[in-house]
């Protein structure tokens, strides 16, 4: 080989900028700001202050149980129980503090016991999760779509329980300001969110356990043979995935001021789509924190425009899903592309 | 000793969902005395029948290792189409529209699965948004009554069997025949036990798992007009969510969702069990908040037995090869 052959064969191919695009990490990110624009022009309201930090705000109990949710997913599990541990936990940690004769009412400490509840609830769930997923080896499909069926309807009856309205409210003050209150004019809840995001992709980028996870969902019996604990770092994703949902019920239940059985009972698909959207694989092995927020993006700035552009359901519907098949089908042409080099 | 008794652990095992049929219609059955009657057996049934017909098409796609969560809005769509726009037509000529709709919505599916090679997952979740917004604009978001044939129809019987489970035995035996008779049914079985396997062995996989999403979409249809003919006007939420009851009977019934595993009978038995409980709950005036919290015991319930048994399964074939050392 001549020193000319060498210099051609190490110079990096120049793709073509479309296509260079579509390769890129940013493409979700790319195709929201695309969107935005087009919208700005239809909608000027859009790019209003209010209504960017409502984004802001509307997308944030959605993108912790997506975060959850992603772990979940890396290792090619997933967890369709995430609304209804939102829900659970909603109930359960207002029946705590509630000022109408909660556990944990007049006691000084009952925010702190309703955040405790809250937790508790999501991450007993999230170890029966992983216990029946890794110890019994039943598919997690299966596992928390019946965790889901049950504790939607334990909930409803949780509720009933407790009051005679739907809802259990008169919580206290401090509590909603988790889920209102602003600080320097941000969010509370984006402080909250960011911690989370933070440790996250901490985990999965610096950490063992992050380099475990992946091994695991590329290929379960190759990790097992390099001495990976495959059911462990499967159980404890799953038990993230829960404590995620919780801190999400929390800021969720904050914003509404009660605790509502029926709180993320429509977003389950949102939030895997969210997820898949932004690029993380539902086979497991593939996905990244960053991705994950600009998927979450990406559909909340859709539910927002059309909300904004007095669409009547009908068409959010359908728009909606077409945009998600076409988000679908862009990853898919963009995979092809990948492999083919 | 220890043989004799993995074997019989074995046997409970393997007949789990059947000892928990048979406990259950016994309970449900010294709790009430409605329950235990011939008449409460085919009430049973045609509840049943929709949730059945729609898994039985369920059932085909799990064999190939897919899903298609998109089954209820396909139902909403058949509803809403036969209520608005084929209000004149008398039911023997609305209904194959309908069902070749049905087919038409499994067929979008199948081609953005098959030939943009998008995951059935994520395709099936945007058509369900799409289905049901194309469906919610039919209906203009309000309730959708059927015409009075339709109902006819509904309220039917034919040898004192009502219509609905006419259509479902038809389903069943068209599925039966299908799956046991066909190549075509045999290559389903082999695409999901290994698709690179059954490509290599000269089988189209793209046309099978094509057909598969057809078939799905058919029964969901057909599922959507069952159900619509008996409750009689279609609300806004009409098969919403519909994709889960119809995946737990497949599953309750055997079918495993990594493809390969599983038969239309053993789903037909899941949609029967899911729909005894039900009917023996509401028989004997259980809490109605308590429904949900039941039936997701009994199927979690099913399947952790059916895991135990491949489990256990695995312990005595090893424990064989200990055994018998030459």
């Amino acid at each position: 080989m001549t020193a000319a052959d060498a210099t051609i064969a190490s110079r990096p191919r120049v793709l073509p900028a479309w296509k260079r695009l579509l390769l890129s990490e940013y493409l979700v990110l790319v195709l929201t700001i695309f969107y935005f624009v087009v919208m700005w022009t239809i909608v000027p309201e859009i790019a209003a202050a209010d209504t960017l930090l409502d984004i802001l705000s509307a997308m944030m109990p959605l993108l912790v149980v997506a975060i959850g949710q992603t772990f979940v997913l890396i290792v090619a599990g997933i967890d369709l129980s995430a609304p209804s541990i939102i829900a659970m936990a909603s109930v359960v940690g207002a029946s705590v503090m509630t000022g109408d004769a909660g556990y944990a009412n007049g006691s000084g400490v009952e925010i702190l016991a309703g955040i405790v509840a809250f937790l508790a609830v999501g991450s007993v769930i999230g170890v029966f999760n992983g216990l029946c997923t890794t110890r019994f080896n039943m598919p997690s499909f299966i596992v928390t779509l019946t965790t889901m069926m049950f504790f939607s309807g334990a909930a409803i009856w949780y509720t009933t329980v407790h009051t005679d309205a739907s809802s259990i409210g008169n919580l206290p003050r401090t509590f909603i300001e988790i889920g209102q209150g602003r600080i320097a004019g941000l969010p509370f809840s984006l402080g909250v969110v960011l911690v989370v995001a933070g440790i996250a992709h901490f985990i999965l980028s610096r950490t063992v356990y992050g380099r475990w996870l992946y091994a695991v969902g590329l290929n379960p019996k190759a990790a097992a043979v390099s001495g990976v604990p495959v059911r462990n770092v499967i159980f404890w994703a799953f038990v993230i995935s829960g404590v995620c949902a919780a801190i999400s019920s929390i800021l969720y239940t904050g914003r509404l001021e009660t605790g509502t059985p029926v709180l993320g009972q429509r977003i389950l698909l949102d939030v895997v789509g969210a997820a898949v959207i932004g690029g993380v694989s539902l086979f497991g092995g593939k996905g990244k924190i960053l991705w994950t927020i600009f998927g979450v993006l990406f559909l909340t700035v859709i539910d927002k425009s059309l909300q904004l552009m007095g669409l009547p359901i009908a068409s959010v519907f359908a728009i909606k899903g077409s945009i998600i098949l076409a988000a679908a089908i862009i990853d898919a042409t963009r995979h092809r592309l990948l492999v083919r080099g | 000793m220890n043989g004799f008794r993995g074997k019989f652990t074995l046997l409970a095992l393997q007949n789990a969902p059947l000892i928990l049929f048979a406990v259950l219609i016994i309970v449900f059955g010294f709790m009430s005395d409605r329950f235990l009657t011939p008449i409460n057996f085919v009430n049973i049934v045609n509840q049943a029948s929709h949730i059945a017909i729609i898994a039985i098409g369920m059932t085909f796609v799990l064999l190939i290792a897919g899903i298609d969560l998109s089954v209820g809005a396909n139902m909403y769509l058949s509803a809403a189409v036969l209520g608005v726009f084929l209000v004149g037509m008398p039911p023997i000529v609305a209904f194959p529209v309908v069902a070749v709709l049905g087919l038409a919505f499994g067929a979008v599916n199948a081609v953005i699965i098959t030939q943009l090679r998008v995951a059935a997952f994520i395709t099936t979740l945007a058509t369900l948004f799409v289905g049901r917004g194309i469906a919610l604009y039919f209906s203009g978001n309000k309730m959708v009554p059927f015409s009075k044939s339709v109902l006819e129809f509904g309220r039917s019987t034919y040898l004192g069997v009502p219509s609905a489970i006419w259509v479902f035995a038809v389903v069943l035996i068209i599925a039966l025949l299908v799956l046991k008779l066909t190549t075509f049914g045999r290559q389903v079985y082999a695409i999901g036990a290994d698709p690179d396997a059954a490509a290599k062995a000269g089988i189209n996989v793209k046309r099978v798992v094509f057909a598969v999403y057809c078939i799905c979409g058919v029964c969901a249809a057909v599922g959507g007009l069952v159900s619509g003919s008996q409750v009689a006007v279609a609300s806004s939420t009409f098969g919403f969510q519909k994709e889960f009851p119809v995946i737990a009977a497949a599953v309750l019934g055997g079918t495993s969702l990594f493809g390969g595993r599983g038969s239309v009978l053993g789903t037909v038995f899941g949609a029967v069990l899911i729909q005894t409980v039900e009917n023996g709950l509401v028989m004997t005036n259980a809490n109605p908040y308590i429904y949900p919290l039941v039936i997701s015991v009994i199927i979690f319930i099913a399947v952790f037995t059916d895991s135990s048994r491949t489990t256990v399964l695995e312990r005595l074939e090893r424990r064989k090869i200990r055994v018998e050392p030459d």
